[in-house]
């Protein structure tokens, strides 16, 4: 059996499932500041009368490291920065403890100016004094050759608590992100694993002997023994969780759009052939960008409290929310109120919403039905328009080869899924508006929690080869060692997937080859003075979001134990 | 973070799967140590620097700008439509204000393609700022047009393809042709009868550095730029003149690279040629893109920089002021060339060596000589073994007899002739008979 749970910012959701068959769900207030009352209380609930020693899996989705960062309670971290020629590593400043130790590596991985020791010693030693305890270290090209980042570890020795290393974080390029990816990592390290020995000794206290597994961005799970080496990956894992939940209830192979409609935004999320979109780099947090890869979520400011206002004589809808509808005694004319108005819902107090649209409507040219009709247009437009720039944005991404211009499929929806407060009543607006089918799934206010049972673990591994040089690296996983001119693209495929393996084994998670995804596969012929020296080869490879199984809908029709 | 002062669109397209061949400099390779770089400085993070993904030229783009014999699936590959398509993208983006400036970061290159197209130059086959200049103008009317062309190599081919048109103005900055490829490019070739001043040549001596080079482009094209007054400037931006280039002989740098960018504000570029994949690409692209939005590129150099052991000697930075101090003449005072005439045409006939694929085509090419309009031209090639071929231009301002004389030759008896191109730009039509 498994159990999932979402931490929310409002909300704690759990449920228990076993095999397609959910058991329990329940949903408790979330106590912040101790998300393990929150946790517990859930427990207790979707536990009673089960045996908690037939859990084997409990995934939990939770906001701890993303409340850390943005309510500023995280540790201040010794940001040791190698730079080198390019764009200036001053703009990616981050912290109080912000140090640039000159040093550079090239595109290749070549040392071009060895790291300066005085000044890296300078800089710990400002660090120590100023007590801090955990660190970044990143240098420019560090995925190519971990040297300078290994040396300034090195150095730290005792005096670093938590060590992230650039080259860690993610095999991919892009210097920026890297710092900031390793300064949230380590900024919310404490924090996370304060909370995990906790969670683990709580569990114990339910006699629950699971393995526990951590939420992602990118909709899947890592093992708990990974999040506390890469904490900063459990960011922002809500949304994803939901969107796993949907796909678990509404299985689709085909091409699908998620609405998760609130009371102040939408959230629209894409799904290609059963995999989710992801964010072409990372996520940003705080408005900075990171490695930590996200699904694609684009927010638009339309929810049932949307604010109705007239402005040159047109009728526009959000992205302003003033506070609740005013059929909930809200104090201006709402999103919600219009479809009251319209009779397509029937919320709360309708006369409050007639009445309040009235008084918008007075003395303008149109009566309080077209006011809501109005309104209801343009919130389906905004939404219908998102969705379009959303469909151009993914069929317009940047290709790298002929082969991808001419044979790319174009990526087509048939299909919109809606979950959220106001789904049922825009179900029939949007299929209109769109053309598509349109699915309102049932018990969508615990989809979050489904999906972070359901969900299984991704991971992610770039290799790259270099037979000229004679070098094979696979930065996260930290092999960098040297190669036979003889090694081919088949090669570094194979040993790129066996290493993804080891890695996942090493933490207790077993993985077939054939349940790896091969997204990258490139091997270029590197020529010198017109002749060929060897073979740059490049492969990336994963462990896509899945769910374990598709939960079975005719036997959902259980009582969501709301405690909130 | 970082913000671009000036919008800036960059069509990244490498190209991984094609290559002219395993070894040639034009080949997979040719890109992916940019993109390493691009990716490690995070340059698409940039606010206001975007990616975007070339369009597809189409037969009728490239029957607009070419004369292609015997057709367009001969001399076109994919490869060679999508590099085009890339530049389309740049004028595009432009045109519609999405981006302020755009750069297409496209190959295979195309500068060494000329009016008529039988085979491969130069590693080019079509033009490819030639295809985009021609898709600007159908699509938005007469502009006037400035294409500096800052590739090592001279840009033959696209001199050859505006040579009579005088809203075009053709400047090509490149290593002295007694001493590279093509061969061509010298000061006394400053345009057709029709458009005489609007093509200039700046042969730069062999070994020019950042100073000489940035002394031409102050010195000759800024003064000429603002004389002109373009709608649009284009660079053709080659990256040959690099000091690591393998091919040339010159000792510019990245930082010459984006202070050329930077003075001369090109509303588009468009990568052309550039071997130096490892040492220079991945500077001088990241410097130009950082120029072109208005970005910050001090920090911006190659790991083996010396600004010392690559100055030009004194000599050297002698000759380029001299020449310089002449060159604006040929603009601002141009002298009509001998040209030759024969019953009311300009008559050109030529030997044009295609090296890559080893053919040598003679073409003799007619242009009326009428004061209704900017003249009927006819071309008459013949490429070897290959089929003999008649192209007819008719102008934007074509003049009724023009126009009745070019499709009276367009239809006539075929005259040993296989092969018929129309180029109708009055009437934006495109076909072979």
């Amino acid at each position: 059996m498994r159990i999932g749970i979402d931490i929310g910012g409002t909300h704690t959701d759990g449920v228990l499932i076993d095999g397609k068959n959910l058991l329990t769900a329940a949903k408790v207030p979330t106590v912040h500041g101790n998300l393990l009352e929150s946790i517990s209380h859930v427990l207790r609930l979707i536990l009673s009368g089960h045996d908690p020693k037939m859990i084997d899996t409990l995934n939990l989705s939770t906001t701890l490291s993303t409340n850390a960062i943005v309510t500023g309670r995280i540790e201040p971290v010794g940001v040791l920065v190698v730079g080198g020629p390019g764009i200036a590593p001053e703009v990616f400043r981050i912290g109080e403890h912000f140090h640039l130790i000159p040093g550079s590596l090239d595109h290749l991985g070549t040392e071009t100016t060895p790291l300066d020791k005085k000044r890296l010693n300078e800089a710990i030693v400002d660090c120590v004094e100023k007590n801090v305890r955990s660190y970044a270290a990143v240098a420019k090209f560090s995925p190519r050759n971990p040297k300078h980042e290994n040396t300034i570890k090195q150095s730290l020795g005792d005096k670093a608590d938590f060590v992230s290393m650039g080259h860690l974080v993610s095999g991919n390029l892009n210097f920026g992100r890297r710092i900031h990816t390793a300064y949230y990592n380590s900024a919310v390290w404490r924090t996370f694993m304060t909370f995990s020995t906790a969670l683990v000794e709580s569990l114990r206290g339910f006699e629950i002997q699971a393995e526990i597994n951590i939420l992602k961005a990118d909709g899947g799970t890592m093992p708990l023994s990974r999040a506390l080496e890469n904490p900063v990956q459990s960011i922002f894992s809500g949304p994803a969780a939901s969107v796993m939940g949907i796909l678990a209830m509404v299985p689709s192979e085909s091409d699908v759009l998620i609405l998760d409609i609130g009371g102040t935004t939408t959230d629209i999320a894409l799904f290609a052939g059963g995999q989710p979109l992801l964010e072409r780099e990372g996520i940003s947090i705080e408005d900075r960008p990171t490695l930590v890869r996200a699904i694609h979520v684009e927010s638009i400011g339309i929810g049932g409290d949307s604010q109705i206002r007239i402005e040159d004589n047109t009728v526009m809808v959000g992205p302003q929310r003033l506070g609740p509808c005013m059929a909930t005694a809200g104090p201006a004319p709402a999103l919600m109120d219009a479809f009251n108005v319209l009779g397509l819902s029937h919320f709360a107090d309708s006369h409050r919403s007639l009445e309040g649209m009235e008084k918008l409507a007075h003395g303008q040219e149109l009566d309080a039905r077209q006011l809501a009709k109005a309104a209801v247009d343009a919130a389906v437009n905004q939404i219908s328009s998102k969705i379009d720039a959303l469909i151009t944005l993914v069929n317009s991404k940047p290709v790298y080869t002929i082969h991808e211009i001419l044979e790319e499929r174009k990526i087509e929806p048939t299909k919109l899924i809606v979950i959220g407060g106001p789904a049922m009543v825009f179900k029939e607006l949007l299929h209109n508006r769109l053309g598509m089918e349109v699915v309102v799934p049932p018990l969508h206010e615990v989809a979050n929690a489904v999906g972070a049972a359901l969900t299984r673990t991704t991971a992610h591994l770039a290799l790259t080869a270099d037979t000229a040089t004679g070098m094979v690296s696979a930065p996260r996983v930290e092999v960098f060692r040297s190669v036979s001119k003889n090694y081919t693209l088949a090669k570094a495929v194979e040993e790129a997937k066996a290493l993804l393996i080891a890695d996942l084994e090493k933490v207790g998670v077993a993985i077939s080859a054939e349940a790896i995804q091969v997204t990258q596969a490139d091997s270029f012929n590197v020529v010198e003075d017109f002749y060929t020296v060897g073979r740059n080869i490049r492969v990336v490879v994963q462990l896509q979001p899945a769910v374990m199984s598709a939960l079975d809908m005719t036997k959902v029709d259980i009582p969501v134990i709301n405690q909130s | 973070m970082l913000t671009a002062k000036s919008s800036l669109g960059v069509i990244f397209f490498p190209a991984y799967d094609w290559a002219i061949s395993e070894t040639h400099p034009e080949r997979e390779e040719r890109l992916l140590y940019t993109q390493d770089q691009f990716r490690e400085e995070g340059l698409f993070d940039i606010q206001g620097i975007t990616e975007y993904r070339p369009l597809r030229a189409s037969d009728q783009d490239i029957l607009r700008t070419h004369f292609c014999f015997p057709t367009v699936g001969d001399i076109c590959t994919e490869s060679h439509r999508i590099s085009a398509g890339g530049a389309i993208q740049a004028a595009r983006l432009v045109m519609e204000k999405e981006t302020q400036s755009a750069f297409a970061l496209v190959r295979p290159p195309g500068h060494h393609a000329m009016k008529v197209v039988q085979g491969n130059r130069g590693f080019c086959n079509i033009n490819i700022e030639a295809v985009m200049v021609e898709w600007i103008r159908e699509r938005y009317g007469r502009k006037k047009i400035a294409i500096v062309d800052t590739d090592c190599h001279h840009g033959d081919g696209t001199q050859d393809v505006y040579w009579h048109d005088p809203d075009v103005l053709f400047i090509s900055l490149h290593q002295d042709g007694r001493t590279l490829y093509p061969g061509s490019g010298f000061p006394n070739e400053i345009g057709g009868p029709k458009a005489l001043g609007k093509t200039m040549n700046i042969p730069l001596p062999p070994n020019t550095s950042d100073e000489g080079y940035l002394h031409a482009i102050e010195q000759v094209v800024l003064p000429i730029l603002a004389d002109f007054k373009p709608d649009l400037v284009i660079n053709s931006a080659g990256q040959d003149n690099h000091y690591s280039d393998p091919i040339t002989n010159m000792s510019f740098s990245a930082q010459g690279y984006a202070r050329l960018n930077e003075m001369l504000r090109p509303d588009i570029a468009v990568l052309e040629g550039g071997y130096s994949i490892k040492g220079a690409l991945p500077y001088v692209n990241l410097g130009i893109c950082l120029a072109m939005a208005g970005c910050d590129y001090s920090n911006v150099r190659e790991h083996d920089y010396d600004p010392d052991t690559i100055r030009e000697q004194e000599d050297t930075m002698n000759y380029i002021k001299r020449l310089c101090r002449q060159l604006p003449d040929l603009y601002f005072y141009p002298k009509p060339g001998n040209y030759e005439k024969e019953a009311g045409y300009f008559v050109r006939e030529r030997e044009i060596f295609y090296d890559t694929d080893n053919i040598l085509e003679n073409q003799r090419e007619e242009l009326r000589d009428c004061d209704q309009c900017s003249g009927v031209r006819f071309v008459k090639s013949r490429a070897g073994w290959k089929q003999a071929c008649y192209g007819v231009e008719l102008p934007w301002d074509c003049c009724p007899v023009c126009e009745q004389e070019g499709y009276a030759r367009f239809h006539q008896k075929n005259d040993g002739y296989q092969v018929f191109q129309m180029i109708d730009r009055k009437n934006k039509q495109y076909t072979y008979r």
